[in-house]
């Protein structure tokens, strides 16, 4: 076996005295594992000094035990055999730093996750195995030494990917924090989908009236960097130390202030709107779901922040004439380009939304086929005062008013055909009984039919709400609509569904449906997410670091996650998550500097043939070659290296030794699972 | 002169017995575009997938295979124009190419006879071998157009078993096809879009034959939804549909009391007309509908 | 199929990295998705980290099979080790053929920390593999070459 010797220690590590732990978790790991079995082959290995077993390892007593035995027993090392690292390694490291032992000196045996909770009905093979993973543990923790986490210091500004609600709410916090923050957003505007709504459920609250002094505040904040129209393009570094670069996409248009840096006088945008008139190019307005025009200078809609106009490019045919209109200002330049900024900051917020699926897709349901079918967001900004129709609802075949409303739920969503999405898009009940609402109110008359699978009105005053739909006098129909055909004279819409409860097929003809669409991650988001390192689930939407306890962090230290991105949220779960974000966020911020775990890479050097090889391995240019008593080694910059291992996985002469994952200690646990016990 | 693909042409039942005219187009039409229907001796009933395969599974399987095997013998894949058919042979084959314990099974009762299934053919409607641009292609039917069906206006009826069940099929959307429509534009004629165009004639899956009123009942829902968008003409590529919609008609007429007088076209009855052939060797006369009103304005 | 020789269960070594595939794994018994027990793991950050000798080493000492689980391409916690721990098992996979082992005894995966019915899965599928390959020609107690090593 080879010799453990780091470069850190001159001297051989002393007689290991390991203190080996078994916990049975209740009947958890106890009922598919023999402890008593596993704690007397423990006795047995080499380099034990000390055996026990207890109910739950993790608690109070249970911890004062470790801390108690190292003393007692003289321990250099523990081994706890339990649930998996990723939950308790630090819960045990901090009980044997109680104990007087370094917290690195600790290793933990997985008999839970990875043992009795997936061979259940195997006692003789779980309990085999779990022998056989404390004799691996053993070993390595035999030749595990001090380590010293190391302090890096968090730069004091925080950024936020994304100005949607949750994402404004996140920069609020930090800003009022007192926290520098970076808003990076990709629109002209901030606000998200929440300004593109009419009214919010279930207080019926005007959305952009309480959105706007939020997005006011937003604009004013002196802590808040505002960049709209912008992109992350990279980013480098990790908690504490991000590089992070921005493309800041051209607009065409100078603020005041970047006029006043221009050296333009009283120039500047002031979002008089002069431009818009005269530029001859008019293009379909995505705020307005692509059912109002906009010209090809343009704001999105009068209360955007910050107030600027935008050019699109792609429709811009260059001509001058906006130039001409807006004068004195000079506030347009035609030929400004991309720029791109670096910012260095200490945590980041991903809080990039959604988007909605193209729903044309499930087939049936005619959506782009058929005019008066339309989705839940091109109704929000036709009932919207502010939106192309002035608030009244109309039928996009021939602009009359409809009387026979059918809202589709669940289109797109708890789909297992592999069109649409397995998951619930959660909101749409509630908007749709919202929607219901707005129909009945505005147009006397006319009745909502509300075809549902499941009325998911969980949360506060959600239920109330449903009452109040049902007594208002909506219709609801529980079934899946089949099928939706076209008049082709009237246009009307008839739907065919099941109606569950009455157990028969109907047939009804509507003068507009309105699909309930799914909504999935949008494509930026997966590109934003990969630079970050962030993983996403399975379901598309970005993974948290865990479900329950941890909804707002990732496994990527200094990440973190609010609103939609994260999973399908209305919006007082969008705010509650990126306050919490943002506390989150603020943290190492105000703590100043972060502990970085020691598992970096280092040079043996009397072994390092100074070949160079590793330098180009490393994915954080980590490693650089130095002269050193007329010698070329490599040297680790220890504030770049991640302990990723890559380097230390190649090196021919076996002069790299990843601190707490040496190839010495990795070696020690494949031979003592292949070599040792009885075979 | 381009090489002539050759297909053995599996008839069916109702196109020999009650429209003979659609087989003989079949021929003709596809002789004229590059594909030679070669005859299937010895071949069988498909068998009816809605009546055998409602009755007894395993003698559809036997059934269906013994007259893969005939045309595994003539080393040619199948060229058909019957959605049932299609539905008969073509789901069969896939089924056995990809089941061994079924292929095992069905050849157990083949062996009775001295025959094996291979899984050595393909199987294709005469519809997407004339849209496939491979093989013919829309551009090459118009071409070959001589009397064009300038002026009329044909509701396409696509039928079931040759779309849908989508996940065993390869004909794509299963809601809002368009493809049968540009073969019948590339007549000259206007396909015309109309209410709920997917749904079944109301023969198949046995039901003209145990509860004719009902088939009945949505034959006319689908006549009065053509109508409503001013057809001239029923299109399609099932002679079973054939039967519902044109017999259909008389039968309505009794039950019901209302008279359509739409007549009702196999898409290679049109295609032949269109490339000249006259109605009597369409054989126009045997359908049950008089298709004069709709000559009068091509002819 | 040659019969396996009586009293031999599978010695199997999972290299796992932290990130995906170990939390993949965890999540897997979180679910309680039950697979058969015969994989030891050894948990590495990256698989990036893994050294061929590491694979070398388990075979000399008699592994039966090993698997090595990683993070898709693409989502690396550490940008690109997989993609060279990838490399790096192709060139042991040809000095396995070399040296006569069968080269389906080791194996590379990619799955994700959400992905635990994969992990599952996949434990099923090498266990079932090294089944059907029977014991390593060097496993110490039951190979045919036990003596040379």
């Amino acid at each position: 076996m080879a010799e453990a010797v780091s470069p850190t220690t001159s001297k051989k590590p002393e007689t290991p005295r390991i203190g080996v732990f078994i916990c049975h978790c209740g009947t958890n790991i106890a009922g598919s594992i023999d402890i008593d079995a596993v704690k007397e082959y423990a006795k047995t290995l080499p380099n034990v000094a000390y055996v026990d077993d207890y109910k739950y390892q993790c608690s109070m007593p249970g911890q004062v035990n470790i801390r108690e035995q190292i003393d007692a027993n003289k321990l250099t090392g523990v081994v706890v055999a339990a649930c998996t690292p990723r939950l308790h390694e630090p819960t045990f490291r901090a009980a044997s730093k109680d104990g007087g032992l370094n917290p690195f000196r600790f290793e933990m045996a997985n008999i839970r996750e990875q043992n009795s909770w997936v061979h259940m009905h195997d006692r003789e093979g779980a309990t085999e195995k779990a022998k056989d993973a404390v004799r691996i543990a053993v070993a390595k923790a035999a030749l595990l030494e001090d380590l010293y986490p190391k302090s890096v210091p968090v730069e004091r500004a925080a950024m936020v990917v994304g100005a949607g609600v949750a994402g404004m709410q996140a920069a609020l916090d930090l800003a009022n924090a007192g926290i520098k923050t970076y808003l990076i957003e990709k629109e002209p505007s901030i606000g998200g989908r929440m300004s593109q709504l009419d009214k919010t459920f279930p207080t019926l609250d005007c959305s952009q009236c309480i959105l706007t002094p939020k997005m006011v505040d937003v604009g004013r904040a002196e802590n808040i960097v505002l960049m709209v129209n912008s992109e992350v393009e990279d980013v480098e570094g990790y908690i504490g130390n991000f590089d992070v670069t921005i493309r800041r996409k051209a607009t065409g248009v100078l603020s005041p202030e970047e006029a006043e840096a221009k050296g333009i006088v009283g120039g500047g945008c002031t979002g008089c709107g002069d431009c818009g008139p005269v530029c001859p190019v008019t293009k379909p307005n995505e705020f307005e779901m692509n059912m109002a025009p906009r010209k090809a200078i343009y704001i999105y809609h009068p209360q955007v922040v910050p107030l600027l106009y935008t050019i699109d490019w792609d429709s811009c045919v260059k001509c001058g004439l906006c130039v001409e209109a807006c004068g004195e200002k000079k506030a347009i330049d035609l030929e400004m380009q991309d720029e791109l900024v670096q910012v260095k900051v200490g945590t980041v917020i991903l809080a990039t939304g959604y988007e909605v699926f193209p729903i044309e897709n499930k087939e049936e349901w005619g959506y782009k086929r058929y005019d008066n079918v339309i989705t839940s967001l091109e109704f929000e900004r036709l009932i919207c005062a502010s939106g192309p129709t002035g608030g009244h609802l109309v039928r996009p075949s021939d602009g009359e008013t409809p009387m026979r409303i059918g809202f589709v739920l669940c289109a797109g969503s708890r789909d297992n055909t592999g069109i649409g999405k397995p998951y619930c898009s959660r909101f749409c009940c509630m908007y749709s009984l919202k929607h219901a609402h707005q129909i009945i109110e505005k147009i006397p008359g006319a009745v909502p039919y509300i075809f549902y699978m499941d009325i998911r009105s969980f949360g506060k005053m959600y239920e109330e709400f449903y009452y109040r739909i049902q007594d208002e006098g909506a219709k609801f129909i529980r079934g899946r609509v089949s099928n939706i055909q076209e008049d082709p004279v009237t246009k009307n819409v008839t739907v065919y569904v099941e109606d569950t409860l009455l157990g028969r097929p109907m047939e009804i003809e509507l003068d507009m449906v309105v699909l309930a669409a799914a909504v999935q991650p949008t494509e930026l988001t997966n590109k934003t997410r990969k630079l970050f390192g962030v993983s996403c689930s399975q379901d598309g939407w970005l993974l948290e670091a865990h479900p329950k306890l941890n909804p707002c962090g990732t496994t990527t230290a200094g990440v973190f996650l609010a609103g939609a991105c994260q999973g399908p949220k209305d919006i007082p779960d969008s705010v509650a998550q990126a306050e919490g974000a943002a506390s989150a966020a603020s943290i190492p911020i105000h703590k100043g500097e972060v502990e970085l775990e020691p598992y970096y890479a280092m040079c043996i050097e009397e072994k390092c043939a100074g070949c160079g090889m590793c330098v180009n391995l490393c994915p954080y240019q980590a490693l650089s070659l130095v002269e050193k008593d007329g010698r070329t080694v490599m040297q680790v910059t220890e504030a770049k290296c991640k302990g990723c291992g890559t380097c230390g996985g190649f090196c021919p002469g076996g002069a790299i030794w990843m601190n707490h994952f040496a190839t010495p200690q990795i070696v020690a646990q494949i031979d003592a699972f292949l070599l040792g016990g009885e075979q | 002169m381009t090489e002539m693909r050759e297909y053995a042409f599996f008839l069916g039942c109702i196109a020999p017995n009650r429209y003979p005219g659609a087989e003989s187009a079949s021929i003709i039409t596809s002789r004229r575009l590059g594909i030679e229907l070669l005859p299937l001796n010895g071949a069988s009933c498909c068998p009816a997938p809605g009546a055998f395969g409602s009755i007894d599974l395993n003698i559809w399987y036997a059934m269906a295979a013994r007259n893969l095997v005939l045309a595994e013998q003539m080393e040619r894949d199948i060229a058909l124009i019957c959605n049932g058919c299609y539905k008969s042979i073509y789901e069969v084959n896939h089924k056995l190419k990809h089941n061994d314990e079924l292929r095992d099974g069905v050849n157990e009762v083949l062996k009775e006879i001295d025959m094996e299934f291979k899984g050595s053919i393909d199987v294709w409607h005469l519809a997407e071998l004339l849209y496939d641009e491979n093989i013919v292609g829309v551009e090459k039917i118009r071409e070959s157009v001589k009397v064009p069906l300038t002026g009329t206006k044909i509701a396409v009826h696509y039928g079931c078993h040759l779309m849908k069940p989508k996940k065993e099929r390869h004909m794509g959307s299963t809601e809002a096809p368009r493809w049968i429509e540009e073969l019948v534009e590339a007549l000259g004629a206007e396909a015309v879009e109309y209410r709920n165009k997917m749904q079944c004639c109301g023969a198949g899956g046995g039901v003209r034959g145990y509860d004719l009123p009902h088939s009945l009942d949505i034959t006319n829902e689908k006549l009065q939804n053509m109508i409503e968008v001013g057809a001239d003409a029923v299109t399609e590529v099932c002679p079973f549909c054939q039967l519902q919609f044109d017999r259909g008609q008389i039968e309505i007429e009794e039950k019901f009391g209302i008279k359509y007088d739409m007549p009702v076209f196999h898409y290679n009855e049109l295609l032949g007309l269109a490339q000249g052939m006259s109605p009597s060797e369409l054989g126009l006369d045997l359908h049950a509908i008089s298709t004069e009103p709709f000559l009068k304005k091509v002819l | 199929m040659a019969e396996n020789p009586e009293g031999w269960k599978p010695k199997i070594l999972g290299l796992v990295c932290n990130w995906c595939s170990y939390a993949g794994a965890d999540l897997a018994g979180g679910a309680r998705m039950q697979y058969p027990p015969d994989i030891r793991i050894v948990r590495v950050m990256c698989t990036g980290r893994l050294d061929p000798l590491f694979i070398m080493k388990a075979f000399t000492d008699g592994a039966d099979a090993v698997l090595v689980s990683g993070c898709h391409f693409g989502d690396c916690h550490y940008l690109e080790g997989n993609y060279k721990a990838a490399k790096r098992m192709f060139l042991v996979k040809s000095l396995l053929k070399n040296i006569g082992l069968d080269d389906r005894r080791l194996r590379m995966t990619f799955v994700s920390a959400s992905e635990g019915a994969k992990w599952a899965k996949v434990v099923e599928d090498v266990v079932n593999v090294t089944h059907e390959l029977g014991p390593s020609p060097f496993n110490r107690k039951y190979g045919e070459l036990k003596e040379l090593v």
